[in-house]
């Protein structure tokens, strides 16, 4: 299989000299289309920074990273910019979207930035809205949508499009279990169709909807596993859907 | 690895986006500002109020002065004959054939009783093709039989009329048919009748439109005076309006920076996570900078909308004020639309920094709302202090006299004074690391965020720096003023009385009878008397009795003949032909060489040449009559018949004070040219200097009087400017002050909350916010009074003596007076917790 999302060797140091921090050291770590990997590890275990280099938001101290086929390193910051428009779809605990637009415009809002004339990607971004179950909400403001709500506007941006990347920093973070499990549920459906999805969680709960988990301790993978089919995977779709 | 890239989605445009891209950044924007424009309110306010000042102004430049046209109407040349010119038949059907259409308006005078000033009994065509500006129907109808007049509401509170009343004047019984104005002088007194019935007339005005190169080509006329319509002076005004509502702007704009900086601040975690779903550093920049153009253009239409509200409501006041009807639209537009774009400019102009900044925040640290390490102040140095030498160099070369150089040297000293903010700032924090904690704290954050600091800084010492070059301008003049030798209009011991109400020679003296002249007389001795004058040294004009009466001053439409002077004539080829003007600035007074002016000053009959025509105590001055001389001094106020060659001057000793009789014409030159001697002033010696209230009281004389008083600038008023320049400077900056400092300390809420978790007091609240406002204050007085001394040794970088005088009490009222309130206010104001900060969860 093609991996989606591919890390070799990726360190990250932070500061230099008494105030350096190492916070990855040599990760591997491939996501292939269609796979969902959960990243779980102690506060300051690397997790997020894992996700933001994978994303191209931060560049690796040493190390390779390949998105969607692309290596990052040989890419400018609006080569960057323009792969995250293309590629890579963001889900943050705070929901991250931007105040001044409705849902839909948040959703379409990627599309926009890429050169999509104003309808088409309202078109596209409905579309993403209407798998979210949101499409009553999708002229509504971010302050008039409850928090599972604004999550699932989240979910729906970052895999609007033609994105092969999902990555989601702690998701469900502000959430209740039910609205939780919920988001999880739509991550799970979107890697179905295809994306490589990465989730960094605290719950092992909710890291049982992965394909894999990954254990992050002090910059390292410690530990690497498959989850066992649990009753979630009963709700999923199954190979003929 | 081979990269296979993502497909493009369908109907993309472009790779960075394009229009679409562009059109959802400025979407977001919008709608952000309409959601938070409280937050710029600030910033929003000072723009609006920016663009009423100016639109205000400008409608004041463009109509508060007076309108030639109430004299030439729509023509460019105003020729007056004589009345009693035998050949004025000829000389006028002379003028249709050499110019065309030409419009004539016949003039009479009509005596008042008990007053020295007639009425104007003008025979002229309503519908003239030149004149019909210069004429209103108020009520009734204009006269159109030979016995119909319609008068002005003067004229008819004068003599008691009402509409279809009988007024008989000079043996003829008119009835009144109307109320008629001249809407473009309404202290034009005149009676207006049909054309050609006025009977004899005193008087003939003829408009015409006519080149130079027609005018030379016309016959001479005898007695024949030809008035230039100057170019219109409102355009230079409105230049003014423009040029102070600039520098308001650049003013502004350093506020503006502290705003948007802030703005920034607060949608940071927004601006990350534009950044997170694929916004390159243009897009995060232009929602910025989108913003500031939003806050630009509705600052721009609120303003000018008020600002044309408040014109409207103004203008019927001003037309009193100014006694001519004002055209509500008619408003220099093209002024009000630079002010708009300036606005917007400004604005966005000010968002640039903050974009810029913001847009090279790593998206990571952008979204964690963790603002970027301040960069070195050093770095700013080097570039402050390039713009600062440069501003210097433009202000030096501009010689006072060039407009762009100097707007040039304002700007670029004020932001020479931005980028060399930080370095103060930077010090400053350096020097306070001993300090109690908190003014540790307040200068520590006031060099972390020093984007925002600096941009307070900044405007903080434009508004010193203004202030301070005042004063110290003000006190050069005033040390100027005390030195008795020193050149000036007069000494301060001296004041003129001048016959004349709009004071000095020009526009003409009025003719008295030998009783108005001995009322005159009487007066002048009582301001004498109460000044305890040592003498009183009367003053002649000479006259040339051939020209006809100067008209159309402002407010006084007989003024009486014009008085001859000393013009520099100035050269130019207009239409292929030379053209001679003078101008006012450049000329020089002449008074008569009588016995008693030449006892006066010491020179004794004997030591007159009796074939000398001025005596001066200018040198090198020349004077040539020839009408073709290309250099030296001309006799202005005579007819074209008196023409000739070279003028014969004396060098004699006389004062050189510009005012007094520096330049005498001798007897023998009246004999020669054929003028006559009148009276036109009263020089008044005192034993001492006079005083701002001895002024004063001569001048309420002189007015009840109907004349004129010149007096040097007293030390007084100079004082005066000073202190206001002082109170307004330390106001401006307080006021700046208390604007910056909430949004300077608004980032630094968060501090407050865990020191008032640590037990600090509301001590250490008023201690920072004092502190803050004091250094800045402190930082802004020495940076700005540096500017101003900067800025006015680049001024009179020739003269510089004039700087020797220090306004010592002044300066010390602006570098200690100023951070002591400073401190003061804020440490008065800091006491209560802002509800904002007490509401916020203790983390």
């Amino acid at each position: 299989m093609t991996a989606e999302l591919e890390l070799r060797r990726v360190s990250k140091v932070f500061g230099s000299g008494p105030t350096e921090v190492q916070a990855l050291r040599d990760v591997d770590l491939r996501v292939e289309a269609g796979e969902l990997v959960a990243v779980m590890g102690p506060s300051g275990s690397g997790k997020s920074t894992l996700l933001t280099i994978a994303g191209t938001l931060e560049e690796p101290t040493s190390g390779e990273v390949a998105v969607a086929g692309r290596e990052v390193s040989r890419l400018s910051r609006n080569d960057r910019a323009r792969l995250r428009r293309h590629s890579v779809g963001y889900v943050f605990q705070d929901f991250n979207l931007l105040a001044g637009l409705t849902a839909v415009e948040n959703v379409a809002l990627p599309l926009e930035l890429d050169g999509v004339g104003a309808r088409a990607a309202a078109a596209s971004g409905l579309e993403a809205l209407e798998r979210m179950g949101l499409s009553e909400q999708a002229d509504r403001y971010p302050d008039e949508l409850s928090g599972g709500e604004r999550q699932r506007v989240a979910i729906a941006r970052a895999v609007v499009g033609e994105r092969r990347v999902v990555l989601a920093d702690e998701p469900t973070g502000a959430l209740d279990s039910v609205n939780g499990e919920a988001v999880m549920r739509l991550l799970r459906a979107a890697c179905q169709r295809g994306v490589a999805g990465v989730v960094v969680t605290h719950d092992a709960q909710l890291a049982s909807w992965a394909d894999r988990v990954v254990f992050l301790r002090d910059g390292r993978v410690v530990d690497q596993t498959g989850t066992s089919p649990g009753v979630e995977s009963l709700l999923a779709p199954g190979p003929s859907s | 690895m081979t990269s296979t890239g993502a497909a493009p989605p369908r109907g993309r445009t472009s790779d960075i986006g394009g229009v679409p891209a562009r059109r959802a950044v400025m979407r977001w924007a919008w709608r952000m500002f309409r959601r938070e424009w409280r937050q710029q309110l600030l910033v929003l306010a000072l723009l609006t109020v920016a663009l009423v000042a100016t639109t205000v102004g400008a409608g004041l430049a463009a109509n508060a002065g007076y309108s030639l046209a109430a004299t030439f109407g729509t023509a460019n040349r105003l020729v007056t004959l004589s009345g009693s010119d035998p050949s004025l038949a000829a000389d006028i059907a002379a003028m249709k054939r050499g110019f065309g259409t030409v419009e004539v308006i016949e003039h009479q005078r009509v005596a008042v009783p008990g007053s020295a000033n007639p009425i104007d009994l003008r025979a002229q065509d309503p519908r003239g093709v030149y004149s019909h500006p210069m004429l209103r129907l108020d009520a009734g109808r204009y006269p159109s039989g030979p016995d119909e007049v319609a008068v002005t509401a003067g004229v008819a509170a004068i003599f008691n009329l009402r509409i279809g009343d009988v007024w008989q004047q000079l043996g003829h019984r008119r009835r009144v048919v109307g109320v008629v104005e001249n809407p473009l002088d309404l202290l034009d007194k005149f009676a207006l009748v049909a054309p050609g019935q006025t009977g004899p007339s005193d008087q003939v005005t003829i408009l015409i439109q006519a080149t130079a190169r027609m005018l030379d080509a016309a016959p001479l006329i005898n007695g024949a005076e030809v008035e230039i319509r100057p170019s219109t002076p409102g355009a230079s005004a409105t230049v003014a309006v423009l040029i102070l509502a600039t520098i308001g702007l650049l003013f502004i704009g350093l506020v503006a920076v502290a705003g948007f900086t802030v703005m920034a601040g607060r949608r940071l975690r927004a601006l990350g996570m534009l950044g997170a779903i694929g916004a390159n550093d243009r897009h995060v920049r232009l929602a910025l900078l989108a913003n500031g153009a939003a806050v630009g253009a509705v600052a721009a239409v609120t303003g000018t909308a008020v600002g044309m509200v408040a014109w409207f409501a103004f203008a019927p006041r001003l037309e009193a004020i100014v006694e001519h009807r004002i055209d509500r639209f008619d408003l220099p537009w093209w002024a009000i639309a630079t002010a708009m774009v300036l606005a917007v400019v400004t604005a966005i102009a000010a968002a640039w920094w903050p974009a810029r900044s913001a847009s090279r925040i790593p998206i990571v640290a952008a979204l964690s709302g963790r603002p970027v390490r301040p960069r070195p102040a050093h770095r700013f140095a080097a570039m402050g202090g390039v713009l600062l030498l440069a501003g210097v160099g433009a202000l030096a070369l501009s010689h006072q006299t060039r407009p762009l150089l100097i707007v040039t040297g304002i700007v670029a000293t004020t932001l020479g004074m931005l980028f060399l903010a930080p370095v103060g700032i930077a010090g400053l924090a350096a020097v306070g690391r001993r300090s109690p904690i908190g003014a540790r704290l307040a200068l520590r954050d006031l060099a972390r965020y020093q984007a925002r600091s600096g941009a307070a800084l900044a405007a903080v010492s434009l508004a010193v720096g203004i202030a301070a070059a005042i004063v110290i301008s003000s006190a050069a003049s005033q040390a100027a003023a005390a030195v008795p030798s020193s050149r000036g209009t007069l000494p301060s011991s001296q004041l003129i009385v001048w016959l004349s109400p709009h004071g000095g020679l020009g526009g003409g003296v009025p003719e008295l009878t030998a009783a108005q002249l001995q009322t005159a007389q009487t007066q002048v001795n009582a301001i004498a008397t109460s000044l305890h004058a040592r003498f009183t040294l009367a003053l002649d004009g000479a006259l040339d009795p051939t020209v006809p009466n100067v008209q159309g001053g402002p407010g006084d439409s007989t003024a009486g003949k014009p008085i001859v002077e000393l013009g520099k004539a100035h050269h130019k080829v207009e239409g292929g032909k030379n053209v001679t003007e003078f101008t006012d600035r450049e000329s020089i007074p002449l008074f008569v060489a009588t016995p008693a002016v030449l006892a006066h000053y010491g020179i004794g009959s004997g030591d007159v040449d009796p074939t000398a025509d001025i005596l001066t105590s200018r040198t090198g001055l020349s004077i040539n009559q020839s009408r073709t001389s290309s250099s030296g001094y001309q006799l202005i106020g005579i007819s074209g018949r008196q023409e000739g060659g070279h003028l014969r001057v004396q060098m004699v000793k006389l004062p050189t004070f510009t005012s007094d009789p520096t330049t005498l014409i001798t007897a023998h030159a009246l004999h020669t040219l054929g003028l006559t001697s009148v009276p036109v002033g009263w020089l008044i010696q005192t034993p001492q200097s006079l005083a701002a209230a001895q002024i004063e009281d001569a001048r309420r004389l002189a007015v009840a009087a109907g004349v004129s008083v010149e007096a040097r600038p007293t030390q007084a008023s100079l004082s005066q400017l000073r202190t206001d320049a002082t109170a307004a400077g330390v106001l401006v900056a307080l006021g700046v002050l208390a604007m910056t400092v909430g949004l300077i300390r608004s980032e630094t809420a968060r501090d407050l909350r865990t020191l008032a978790a640590t037990g600090a007091s509301s001590t250490t609240r008023r201690t920072l916010t004092g502190a803050t406002a004091g250094s800045l204050a402190l930082l802004g007085a020495f940076l700005g009074t540096a500017g101003g001394y900067l800025a006015l040794i680049a001024w009179y970088h020739g003269k510089l003596d004039v700087l020797r005088h220090v306004p010592v009490a002044d300066l010390a009222v602006i570098l200690a007076g100023l951070p002591v309130a400073a401190v003061t206010a804020g440490w008065l104001l800091a006491g209560r917790e802002p509800p904002a900060i007490a509401r916020q969860p203790l983390e």
